[in-house]
C-alpha cells in the first residue's frame, strides 16, 4: 500500500489530505500520470517527496509498498 | 542590558549573542500578515538594524491579520504605520523603511545593505526576484508562505545551500495569495513566528537552521512535517555574461583606460604604468565602490584566471565596460621594455 499526501491547493482538488493506493509498485512517472488524469494536478506547480525526501519529478524511481509520496505545491499567501 | 536579561541568561545567547543581535541588519520584505508577526519579535529581541520594504497601504480587510495596524492606519503606508508602532517597542532599533515594492530595480541595493533577508511577500514573482538577488549576493533568505490553514517555512541560500528556485523552479501556473484564498491571522502569525525564530537562530549561530529542508505546518491538525531536499538541482547560477572582450597587452597600454591589476600586492613582476592600479581580487568586492562604473577597465592578473573572476564580480556590481587583457603581468614588462 502506498500513501499519498496532499498539501495546499492540491489537497483541495483531491478533496483530501491523503489517500492510499493498493499497489505493490508503480513508477513515479506512472503515478504522476495517474494523479494528473484524476485531479489534473499538472495545472499546479508542485514538488514530489518520497518518504520525506524531495526528489525530481523526472527521477526514474519505483514507488514501493509502504512508501509515502507527498505532493508539495509552493504557497503564495503572506 | 537589563532589558534583554531574560534572553541573555540563556547560555546559547549570553551577552555576546546580544551583541550579535545588536550588530546585525535584517531586511524584511513585505509588511503584510507575515511581516507584522516577524517584525515585533526582531525589534524586541534587539536586532540592531531592520529594513522594511513595502509599497502597499493599509486596507480595512488587512486588519484581522496584520496586527501592527489599527483603524486609524487605513489608507496610510504600511511601512510608516509599522515604523511608528515598532519604534515605540524599542527606541534603540534603527528602522529603515522603504515605501516601495521590491523590484529588479531596487532589489540588489537592498539585499546588499543587510546581512539577512526575510521573505514575507505574498507574491511569487517578487519571491523569484528576491531569491535570485539573495543567490547573487550570497545572503540567506528566510522563506515563509501560507495557503489557507497551512504554512511553509525554509531557509534558502544559506551557506551555499539550495535556493528557492532550485526547489520550486519558475513555472507559469496560477497560485492564490491571501487576498484570493483567505487566511486566519493566527496562521500567518505562527508561520511568521517560525521565520523570526530562524532569523534569531542564524544571527546567534544556534540550533539547526531549516536549510535544505521544507517545513509544512497544518494549523488545523497541528501536524508539522519536515521534508528534506535530496537531489534538487544546485542553486541556479546568477545570469552573468561570460564573454568579455579580450585585448592584447599591446592594445591594453594604448589610450587612457585604467589597467586593473588584480594580483596580490607582493606578486612579481610588479607592473607600474601611469594608468595602472592594483586592487587584489581578494579585496576587489570591497574596494570596487571607489572605481568609476562608467569608465573602461582593462583587467589583468598572472594567468588570466583571476582577471576573469574579477570581471564577473565587477559585472555583477554594475560595471559595463570590462575588457580582459590576454597573457599576464609578465607580458607588460616585455612590451614596456
Amino acid at each position: 500500500m502506498i500513501t499519498l499526501k496532499y498539501f495546499g491547493n492540491i489537497a483541495e482538488v483531491a478533496q483530501s489530505d491523503f489517500e492510499t493506493l493498493n499497489v505493490d509498485s508503480i513508477s513515479l512517472a506512472e503515478l504522476l500520470e495517474m494523479l494528473d488524469s484524476k485531479y489534473a494536478v499538472g495545472q499546479f506547480p508542485f514538488q514530489i517527496a518520497v518518504n520525506r525526501k524531495i526528489v525530481s519529478k523526472q527521477k526514474d524511481l519505483n514507488i514501493l509498498d509502504s512508501d509515502e509520496v507527498a505532493l508539495l505545491p509552493p504557497f503564495a499567501g503572506g | 542590558m537589563d532589558r534583554y536579561q531574560r534572553q541573555t541568561i540563556l547560555p546559547e545567547v549570553g551577552t555576546s549573542g546580544q551583541q550579535k543581535l545588536k550588530s546585525s541588519g535584517v531586511l524584511v520584505v513585505g509588511a503584510g500578515g507575515l511581516g507584522c508577526a516577524i517584525l515585533p519579535y526582531l525589534v524586541s529581541a534587539g536586532v540592531g538594524r531592520i529594513g522594511i520594504v513595502d509599497g502597499d497601504r493599509v486596507e480595512e480587510s488587512n486588519l484581522h491579520r496584520q496586527i501592527l495596524y489599527n483603524e486609524n492606519s487605513i489608507g496610510g503606508l504600511k511601512v510608516e504605520a509599522a515604523q511608528k508602532v515598532l519604534q515605540r517597542m524599542n527606541s534603540t532599533a534603527q528602522l529603515e523603511i522603504i515605501p516601495e515594492f521590491l523590484s529588479t530595480e531596487n532589489v540588489d541595493n537592498l539585499v546588499e545593505a543587510f546581512d539577512l533577508i526575510v521573505d514575507a511577500t505574498d507574491n511569487l514573482e517578487v519571491r523569484y526576484v528576491l531569491d535570485e538577488a539573495c543567490c547573487r549576493k550570497k545572503k540567506a533568505m528566510i522563506y515563509g508562505s501560507i495557503y489557507r490553514f497551512q504554512g511553509q517555512v525554509s531557509v534558502f541560500n544559506y551557506n551555499g545551500g539550495p535556493s528557492y528556485s532550485s526547489l520550486f523552479p519558475k513555472e507559469d501556473k496560477p497560485l492564490l495569495n491571501c487576498e484570493e484564498a483567505g487566511a486566519l491571522g493566527t496562521t500567518v502569525g505562527i508561520i511568521g513566528m517560525l521565520q523570526a525564530n530562524e532569523a534569531l537562530k542564524i544571527i546567534l549561530g544556534i540550533g539547526e537552521v531549516l536549510s535544505g529542508k521544507l517545513l509544512i505546518y497544518n494549523t488545523l491538525t497541528n501536524d508539522q512535517k519536515v521534508f528534506e531536499f535530496e537531489d534538487v538541482p544546485p542553486p541556479i547560477k546568477p545570469k552573468i555574461s561570460t564573454s568579455f572582450e579580450m585585448i592584447t597587452v599591446a592594445d591594453a597600454v594604448l589610450g587612457e583606460s585604467v589597467l586593473l591589476d588584480v594580483r596580490e600586492l607582493m606578486e612579481m613582476p610588479q607592473v607600474k604604468l601611469t594608468n595602472s592600479i592594483q586592487i587584489p581580487l581578494s579585496v576587489l568586492e570591497r574596494e570596487s565602490d571607489n572605481l568609476d562604473k562608467s569608465a573602461e577597465l582593462r583587467i589583468f592578473c598572472q594567468s588570466g584566471v583571476r582577471s576573469r573572476k574579477a570581471a564577473e564580480l565587477l559585472f555583477q556590481k554594475g560595471f559595463q565596460k570590462l575588457k580582459l587583457v590576454g597573457g599576464g603581468a609578465k607580458d607588460f614588462l616585455t612590451e614596456d621594455g
